[in-house]
């Protein structure tokens, strides 16, 4: 078995209506040079990303839907094993606000009880199309005890933060938990990493 | 065309990479150091710009170095594209450029070819 480079893992999902930008925010706002090439063709699964918290060198699996929101059929195997969920609605869309109620009671029905979750309020840079309010979203947030945040795919707003955001509020939750829980939370080696090894940016 | 293994021979220590592997586009590290075995054959590897789209034919080149790794969750941030056929696409985490490598899921492993990153 080879030894591992990380303390924890964490599989993390992208839900909310569709168009609302759940692949932009995982894959960046693609307009880019690489949006014509063969990998765009066939689009991308997963991401694996490595984060840091509290000395812990997190391993962040985040998984895109296949799409399959468009016909509200998410269930049990996609929320198989996920620990955190960024729900997200896009703030120049009514309805999409409207459907977090909806995405909130498919969650409870299909994932994990204690998933961590947080609300995203998309396409926060399309200030003339907004339909809306921050504090609309703050309030549901606050109603369901989630945490909120606005962001912006495309203009690059608190995008990571909110990946980091999750992870912690996962890392908070995992920590007064034994390891070998039954449930689908990956357990690892749990030993102290040596930070002094890590080398990278 | 063949990949030059001379250049390489320092990038490799102990039959591991020596140094970290990032995307040649934007730096992202792939790879810490020591995390992934050297190893060579013979691979048809799509380009990363495809004179057109063809998802069933893609241009490909024959690539023949790569660094394999185990468990995925070595990798420092890299993507994973949908399936086609046994095999997942790799792509940079942070610009998507790719492939630069592919997942076989018959054998779980990863191998990131030596010609599509870069080592610092
Ligand atoms: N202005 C703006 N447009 C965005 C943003 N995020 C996504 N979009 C656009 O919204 C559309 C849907 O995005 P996509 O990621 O495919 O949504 P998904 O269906 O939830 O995966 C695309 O045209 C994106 O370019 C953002 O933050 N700002
Ligand atoms: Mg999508």
């Amino acid at each position: 078995m080879a030894k591992k480079t990380y303390d924890l893992l964490f599989k993390l999902l992208l839900i909310g209506d569709s168009g609302v930008g759940k692949t932009c925010i995982l894959f960046r706002f693609s307009d880019d040079a690489f949006t014509t090439t063969f990998i765009s063709t066939i689009g991308i699964d997963f991401k694996i990303k490595t984060v840091e918290l509290r000395g812990k060198k997190i391993k962040l699996q985040i998984w895109d839907t296949a799409g399959q929101e468009r016909f509200h059929t998410i269930t049990t195997s996609y929320y198989r094993g996920a620990m955190g969920i960024m729900l997200v609605y896009d703030i120049t869309n009514e309805k999409s606000f409207e459907n977090i109620v909806k995405w909130l009671r498919n969650i409870d029905e299909h994932a994990n009880e204690d998933v961590e979750k947080m609300i995203l309020g998309n396409k926060c840079d399309m200030t003339d199309k907004r339909t809306v309010s921050k504090e609309r979203g703050e309030t549901i947030a606050r109603e369901h005890s989630i945490r909120f945040m606005e962001t912006s795919a495309k203009a690059n707003i608190n995008i990571e933060r909110a990946f980091s955001e999750l992870a912690e509020a996962i890392l908070i939750k995992t920590a007064g938990k034994e390891p070998g829980d039954p449930v689908d939370r990956v357990t690892v080696d749990r030993r102290p990493t040596n930070t002094s090894k890590s080398c990278c940016n | 065309m063949p990949d030059c293994s001379e250049n390489y021979e320092k990038e490799i220590s102990d039959g591991k990479n020596a140094r970290n592997i990032k995307c040649k586009y934007c730096n992202s590290v792939i790879l810490t150091p020591s995390t992934a075995a050297f190893t060579s054959f013979e691979f048809q590897l799509p380009l990363i710009r495809q004179s057109k789209i063809n998802e069933q034919n893609p241009e490909t080149e024959n690539v023949s170095l790569f660094w394999a790794v185990t468990d995925m969750f070595t990798f420092q941030n890299v993507g994973f594209s949908n399936t086609v056929g046994n095999n997942k696409y790799l792509t940079c985490a942070d610009c998507e450029a790719g492939p630069i490598g592919y997942h076989d899921l018959s054998n779980k492993m990863s191998y990131v070819a030596l010609s599509r990153v870069i080592h610092s």
